[in-house]
């Protein structure tokens, strides 16, 4: 019983922090801090992904997500944004008062009623029992993608993922390429 | 304190993408927009983790999705932030306007 005030406790804590950490990454003027509290929102979220048994992913969400991906955001903000005033941007970084009130209010009007319907829908499905002993855990995950690998349709599209990044890597690259005989790139 | 279950956790889920839908609508930057989207994908991972865990715990589909899901968002980052850099060496600004008006022959 202990366990499952724990299970609570913790959950609460997590969740209060992913709100708090996603409202300010919309919020913040700063694209920098933006960054940066992306960081601060992912890492309760890898939290809590050790809390539902999946410690593999909440690995993933650190190390691919909050190291990786956040590491390029921040490069790529440093690049494209080398205003005067310390970060700041040069024209005002979001929408008037007025339409980010209605659209505030659009999404609460349509994502109220839809929390509503969800909540009833998944406190109706039938609960799960115990998981497996190795549920979450890269054994168990390496033998769900490749067991099997000539019948896997799941092998397929691991590394159809891998066909994906490489289609992104020359596509960054091209991107990257200053296209001859133009002074202002491509 | 709020249980953990799995009304909250979809609840948390649907909460954060609405966040990210916020930010997607309301700021100009294309840096930002981009982060909004990683707001709202973050909350589908959360949902579809969350569904693995308390509905079906036999085998890990929902964590191998999950790994589907990040291999496409580093993908979609290293593409949007390749165009966004691309499109600031040529307009020195990365604004939503500026970028809408790309078919008009003049941005």
């Amino acid at each position: 019983m202990s366990d499952g005030v724990v299970h609570n406790a913790v959950f609460t804590l997590c969740a209060v922090l992913i709100l708090l950490g996603s409202a300010a990454v919309v919020w913040a003027r700063n694209p920098v801090r933006a960054t940066l509290l992306l960081v601060g929102a992912f890492l309760p979220t890898a939290l809590l992904y050790v809390l539902m048994h999946a410690p593999f992913v909440g690995i993933l969400q650190v190390l691919v997500y909050a190291g990786a991906i956040m590491v390029l955001f921040t490069f790529v903000v440093m690049m494209v944004n080398p205003g005067p005033k310390d970060g700041e941007l040069k024209t005002p970084d979001a929408a008037s008062g007025r339409t980010k009130l209605g659209i505030a209010a659009l999404l609460a009007a349509g994502g109220a009623p839809l929390i509503a319907l969800v909540r009833r829908a998944a406190a109706g499905l039938a609960p799960a029992g115990a998981p497996a002993a190795d549920f979450g855990e890269l054994s168990s995950l390496s033998r769900l993608v490749f067991e099997d690998p000539a019948n896997n349709p799941l092998t397929v599209s691991f590394e159809l993922i891998s066909f994906l990044i490489l289609v992104g890597i020359v596509a960054a690259i091209n991107f990257a390429r200053r296209s001859p005989g133009t002074s202002r790139g491509a | 304190m709020l249980a953990f279950d799995l009304p909250n956790c979809l609840t948390l889920a649907l909460v954060v993408s609405l966040i990210g839908a916020y930010g997607l609508l309301t700021r100009r930057s294309l840096v930002m927009i981009l982060l909004s989207i990683e707001v709202m994908l973050s909350g589908a991972n959360i949902s579809v983790v969350a569904f693995n865990y308390f509905v079906w715990s036999g085998r890990a589909y929902g964590h191998y999705l999950y790994m589907l899901s990040i291999g496409v968002a580093a993908v979609e980052a290293a593409i949007g932030l390749g165009m966004a850099i691309v499109y600031f060496r040529n307009h020195q600004d990365i604004s939503r306007e500026r970028a809408g008006r790309l078919h008009e022959g003049d941005a």
